[in-house]
């Protein structure tokens, strides 16, 4: 455990020796290059959250640089009122990126991802266009000068170490939203969304609050950015720079900190190399870019990804220990039930649901069987909200219930599973399944980005149940690997897992024991029977007749979108139309 | 036009080598050290015209004090550093010229927008500094003691242009135009009080994207605001031939008098009819055009003829480009010859400097002036009578 | 002046919808968003330019040669950013490899030709003013794109077979449909479409590099208002446009006439996301 925590501590020190050591080469070159990958970087590390963890196509969010550098550089220069102090306008261009962060990323919630990205660019050309034309207060063609910092961080080392520290501050914030519950549930929602929000996670809210954060360190950057320059026109702030960050963050790797960090540096310092590699610079990123996209789309990150380069144990087997599930599940002891009436589901003229009564009470595993095209799935997808019915109602405990809004059903403990495992392939196995416990976090953003405490003990308990619930379903000793190494097999196990987490009073399973080998199937069997009898209520959908009938309380069988029939194992197996419309003698 | 800029950066990485061979073939005495002059031009991006034209004048001189055994048996090296017309590739140049090369002075930047953020870092630096930039703010004897012009100032190059259209043509109504970049904006944020002083009335003033295809709109507003004269402030080719276009299409005849760039081969290819040159006067200066009798003065004829012998390529650029190129190198050089490298001695040197005698202009410096150049040089010329890169004093001058 | 502003809106226009017409065929060929649709319509002028101005090629022959050129752009855009990547799942890995390859080509191009706009030559020496060939002749490409894209989809085979991939690949290629031939023939011809958009354009938009950025956006605000896939809303879109463009220009100046077509893009697609044409998004679960 310690090694692994050195060797992931290594590249940071390393860093944090060179940034430091640096002014001892007494270069003033090199400083500048230096003081300039460092504002960079703190850009990006912002933008790094935008778009390699969310996943958002924010290409012009050199923006943000602009509008940071000329508040900046505005009112400390006292154009508009009296000149301010720099360290305030400073922190008034983070505070106005911050803003406008949160309006260029609004649309992002409702546009598709290349929709968006042209939104950004359009952004960007329009805040270039009005830091042209509002001569009075930016100084349009002609610019701004920018602030002169005061000792200790006056211009030259000074200055460097104040960037310096900026960039480590913004490293360790954006490093610690990676490793929270929040940039796990960024990475969910930009390549698992629908199992993101059938975990409580609520898009809208933290997309907003990441964009805020993002804008805020992009303004902070251009306001060195404006002091580094020492004076601002509209035209250092081009296209070429945008697709530079861009770039940077892809290059490095999507969800990682130090690829993009690395990213970030290494296109800086580039053109520097050879004179005549100035000219040639974007095309230069660009290419690169093309490369990392056909031959590494992981970037750098999946190149130092040691870890997962060690082979895995080649015929694992899967051993639930049922025997965990109490200390899982938690239940209190209370009997719940959901009520079904009269759901009717229309798609245009197709009757997905028409007419379904169902119950599902704790402590029983609930079987929902029939053809395919029957309704099964559309009935769980109704139940978990993401659609809502054209007619009928539900009910909780007795009490209304309302069908829609799928975030909102992990606050009601009903968890799920999907028909395809929707699971994120770069993340472990064991983050994957601390997304499950997403809302019993009760540290805010804020106390993530400082890792304050109360943030600590969220993940603390996180990893301690995720582990838990893994053990559970039998895959503890895949915890660190990669999602998408593991076999379709465990995948579901591992969905399972991720269910638990929300110590579910209700767990929908859509076909499980799909593509599970005949001993895995009876594993699963034991396991979720286990599952009803520690309290939860279960409803199975599947096509695995024999599953249903041994592990079910209670059967029902759909056709065409109706109840078809509904009671025991023995009855259903028996039942006459079951037989003809989908059994078979 | 690319292959001028390949063969300029091949140009100069030979002049760079062949004076490093020639200073490596020399003993090695301190004494025989090359001078290290940084050299930042834009030789690509959006405003490198004016950079290329400059550079083939700065080579030639080059070339010819190396040839010429070098000053006091040094020969020059230029560092050159392509700027790409983005400040802060010319912020990254500066600090490798002053910190990493050393560099005892710099030549350039040739724009306005990257000047402005490298003159405050050179005079940081404390390395003299020499340029052909005109933005006004650019110089200033208390924040930047070490910084130099060898060109007009913004205001002088307005003047002259306001002196021609007020005075010379005597018309009243002006429309003054100028494209969004730094350049653009400031000019006609200056020029606009000073047309005002000088009793003129400004119908319209504006700044247009120079990638905006149809200036029809900008231009009807000036023909109903009453315009008698249009005066573009721009360094964009594209920009400045469509204001020629535009008012040939409408039919309106009123003389276009503006920047420099209106006379250069890049408009006049952009044209759409030759006619369209008519009546278009830009900035030039005394000492490089043809007066009434249609001779150069004598400096620089003798220029030209050098040019012609070196087969510099004087079709697509303006003589004036070329000499200002000559002239910055070869003022560095000779101040170097009478005072040395050190920094305190060539700000001495340039702060005495009076009436140096260059191509382009005579020089003229002061402790309280670092603007050397002179206002009665700045004159207007007529384009269409371009010929060999240089042209006719516009008509109307009484000397 | 309005005048003007018809005759101008509307050829700028046309020059917008036709690349508009570009992102939807390479659209519907591949499911895929392309970069590239802005970077064709540049080389469409300075490949024209380069051809009949620079090297002294008759017309009608640098014409032939452009398109034949934007034909082969179209497939090797093809061949390195979209197949390679189309297996993956990641949609976000189509956007940036055609991104990274637009880039290469502007890039390429500001440094080969370089950055100021070069003169295009006049094509056809008839029309005077505001009836100048310029004017009309984008307009007239656009009427023969839509109509011939109009006839190819609908009453030949190969089109319909354009159709069935855009629809539905999997079932098209159980169909025994040739896919990958067939998304390389849509390439080739989205590619012939912007470059046509981009020749005829050229003599008022001029052979310059920074065409490609003007010409991705203001052809992308079209399809994204009419609706992705939509030609008849690209058109009617990006007709509009150009006229609202022009308008604004004269009413209020450049600068902030570029403003207005943001704020009105943004507002239309923020209350309308799909486009006021277009299709809801499908079933995500």
């Amino acid at each position: 455990m310690t090694r692994a925590r050195i060797e992931s501590a290594l590249p940071w020190l390393a860093l944090a020796v060179v940034g430091v050591g640096l002014p001892l080469l007494d270069d003033s070159y090199l400083g500048v290059i230096a003081q300039r990958a460092f504002i960079y970087w703190i850009l990006c590390a912002g933008l790094n959250l935008v778009v390699g963890y969310a996943g958002q196509i924010a290409i012009g969010w050199v923006a943000m640089l602009t509008l940071g550098a000329y508040t900046t550089a505005v009112l400390t220069a006292g154009t508009v009122a009296e000149a301010w102090n720099p360290y305030l306008g400073l922190l008034a261009g983070c505070v106005l990126s911050a803003v406008f962060g949160l309006i260029v990323g609004l649309p992002a919630l409702r546009l598709r991802t290349f929709y968006f990205a042209m939104t950004t660019l359009g952004f960007a050309t329009i805040v270039t266009q009005v830091a042209l034309a509002w001569r009075s207060v930016t100084g349009g063609g002609v610019g701004t000068p920018g602030p002169v910092f005061p000792w200790p961080f006056d211009p030259g080392w000074g200055f460097y170490y104040l960037c310096f520290l900026l960039a480590a501050l913004a490293t360790w914030m954006t490093a610690n939203i990676a490793d929270s519950r929040f940039g796990r549930a960024l990475v969910a929602i930009r390549d698992a969304e629908v199992a993101a929000e059938a975990s409580g996670i609520a898009k809208p809210k933290l997309l907003a609050t990441v964009f805020v954060f993002a804008g805020a360190l992009g303004g902070l950057a251009g306001g060195l950015f404006s002091s580094l320059q020492s004076y601002i026109t509209p035209d250092a702030f081009t296209f070429d720079l945008s697709v530079l960050f861009f770039i940077a963050i892809l290059i490095g790797g999507r969800g990682s900190i130090l690829g993009p960090l690395l990213g970030t540096v290494i296109l800086t310092i580039l053109p520097e190399f050879a004179a005549p590699l100035v000219a040639w610079s974007t095309f230069l990123y660009a290419a690169l870019l093309l490369a990392i996209v056909l031959l590494i789309p992981g970037g750098i990150a999946d190149l130092l990804d040691f870890k997962n380069r060690r082979p895995l144990e080649q015929h694992r087997e899967i051993t639930p220990r049922p025997e965990l599930l109490e200390q899982v599940l938690g239940h209190g002891g209370k009997a719940s039930m959901l009520r079904l009436k009269g759901i009717e589901l229309h798609f245009g003229g197709v009757r997905a649901i028409d007419g379904l009564d169902l119950d599902i009470r704790s402590g029983e595993v609930h079987g929902l069987i029939g053809p395919n095209g029957s309704g099964k799935t559309t009935t769980l997808n109704v139940i978990s909200g993401y659609y809502t019915p054209s007619e009928g109602a539900a009910e909780l405990n007795g009490v209304p219930f309302p069908l829609r809004a799928a975030h909102t059903r992990a606050g009601y403990r009903i968890a799920r599973t999907f028909q395809t495992p929707r699971l994120i392939g770069a993340a472990s196995v064991l983050q994957n399944v601390m997304i499950g416990g997403t809302i019993d976090g009760a540290a805010t953003f804020a106390e993530a980005v400082l890792t304050l405490p109360r943030h600590r003990r969220d993940e603390r308990h996180l990893k301690d149940a995720a582990r838990l619930a893994l053990a559970a379903i039998g895959l503890e000793q895949l915890a660190d690997v990669r999602a998408d190494r593991l076999q379709h097999s465990e995948l579901r196990f591992v969905e399972i897992a991720r269910a638990l987490m929300l110590r579910p009073t209700f767990l929908l399973l859509d076909e499980p024991a799909a593509g599970l080998s005949a001993e895995e199937i009876r594993r699963l069997g034991a396991l979720i029977k286990a599952i009803s009898r520690a309290g939860t209520a279960v409803l199975l959908v599947e096509h695995h007749a024999d599953l249903i009938f041994d592990i079910c309380d209670r059967v029902t069988v759909l056709n065409l979108g109706k109840v078809l029939a509904a009671g025991t194992p023995e009855e259903i197996r028996s039942h006459r139309e079951v037989v003809s419309a989908y059994l078979g003698a | 036009m690319s292959i001028k800029r390949r063969q300029v950066l091949a140009g100069s990485a030979a002049v760079g080598a062949a004076s490093l061979a020639s200073g490596l073939a020399a003993p090695a005495i301190a004494a025989n050290e090359p001078l290290k002059i940084g050299y930042l031009p834009a030789l690509t991006g959006p405003s490198s015209s004016t950079g290329i034209g400059i550079t083939r004048g700065t080579e030639l001189a080059v070339k010819e004090i190396n040839d010429a055994g070098g000053i006091n048996g040094r020969k020059i090296e230029m560092i050159v550093r392509d700027t790409q017309s983005d400040p802060t590739k010319a912020v990254n140049a500066v600090a490798e010229l002053t910190q990493r090369q050393k560099a005892s002075i710099i030549w350039g930047p040739l724009n306005s927008g990257e000047s402005l953020a490298a003159t405050p870092l050179i005079a940081r630096d404390k390395v003299p500094m020499l340029h052909p930039c005109w933005v006004d703010e650019l110089i200033d004897v208390k924040k930047y003691p070490m910084a130099f012009r060898l060109a007009p100032t913004a205001s002088q190059i307005g003047a002259g242009a306001n002196r021609y259209i007020v005075q010379v043509l005597k018309k009243k109504k002006v429309a003054l135009i100028g494209d969004t970049t730094g350049y653009g904006t400031a000019s006609v944020n200056t020029y606009l009080p000073m047309l005002k002083a000088m009793g003129a009335e400004v119908v319209y003033s504006g700044n247009v994207d120079a990638a905006n295809p149809d200036l029809k709109p900008d231009m009807l507003r000036m023909q109903s605001g009453g315009a008698e004269a249009i005066m573009p402030w721009s360094v964009n080719a594209g920009f400045l031939a469509r204001i020629c276009n535009t008012r040939a299409a409408m039919g309106w005849d009123v003389p276009i008098c503006g920047q420099t760039t209106l006379g250069s081969g890049q408009t006049k290819a952009l044209l759409e009819k030759p006619e369209n040159w008519n009546k278009v006067y830009a900035n030039n200066f005394r000492a490089v055009c043809f007066n009434k009798d249609g001779k150069l003065p004598a400096r620089a004829e003798e220029f030209v003829g050098r040019l012609k012998t070196a087969k510099v390529d004087m079709g697509d650029t303006l003589l004036w480009w070329i000499a200002m190129g000559y002239d910055g190198a070869k003022l560095i050089a000779d101040t170097v010859k009478a005072a040395g490298d050190k920094a305190t001695d060539v700000v001495a040197y340039w702060n005495k400097l009076k009436g140096w005698p260059g191509v382009y202009g005579t020089i003229t410096f002061t402790p309280e002036q670092h603007n050397g150049f002179q206002d009665d040089e700045v004159i207007m010329c007529e384009v269409n009578s371009l010929k060999d890169g240089a042209f006719n004093i516009a008509p109307g001058y009484s000397s | 002046m309005w005048e003007s502003i018809a005759s101008y809106g509307l050829a700028v226009g046309a020059v917008y919808a036709m690349t508009g017409i570009t992102y939807n065929v390479m659209y519907s060929a591949s499911r895929v968003f392309s970069f590239t649709a802005g970077m064709l319509g540049m080389l469409g002028g300075v490949l024209g330019a380069l051809f009949i101005a620079r090297w002294g090629l008759p017309v009608i022959v640098g014409f032939l040669l452009v398109l034949a050129c934007g034909a082969l752009i179209g497939v090797v855009t093809e061949l390195v950013t979209v197949r390679p990547v189309l297996k993956s799942i990641e949609q976000h890995l189509y956007v940036l490899s055609t991104l990274a390859f637009a880039l290469m080509v502007q890039q390429l191009v500001a440094i080969k030709w370089g950055t100021d706009a070069q003169p295009f030559p006049r094509l056809i020496p008839i029309g005077e003013g505001l009836l100048d060939q310029k004017f009309w002749l984008p307009l007239l490409a656009c009427a023969l794109t839509m109509g011939g894209l109009e006839f190819l989809y609908r009453r030949t085979l190969v089109g319909r077979a354009f159709l069935a991939i855009a629809e539905d690949s999997y079932a098209a290629r159980a169909l025994g449909l040739p896919e990958q031939h067939l998304r390389m023939a849509s390439y080739a011809l989205a590619g012939v479409i912007g470059a046509l958009a981009g020749f005829t354009g050229a003599e008022m938009l001029l052979a310059f590099f920074g065409n490609q950025s003007i010409l991705n956006f203001y052809g992308f605000v079209p399809v994204a208002l009419g609706g992705m896939g939509s030609n008849r809303g690209a058109v009617i879109g990006g007709l509009v446009l150009g006229v609202f463009q022009q308008a604004a220009n004269f009413l209020v100046g450049g600068i902030f006439a570029s403003v207005a077509v943001f704020v009105v893009f943004i507002i239309v697609l923020l209350l309308r996301p799909e486009g006021l044409a277009g299709a809801s998004l499908a079933r995500r679960v």
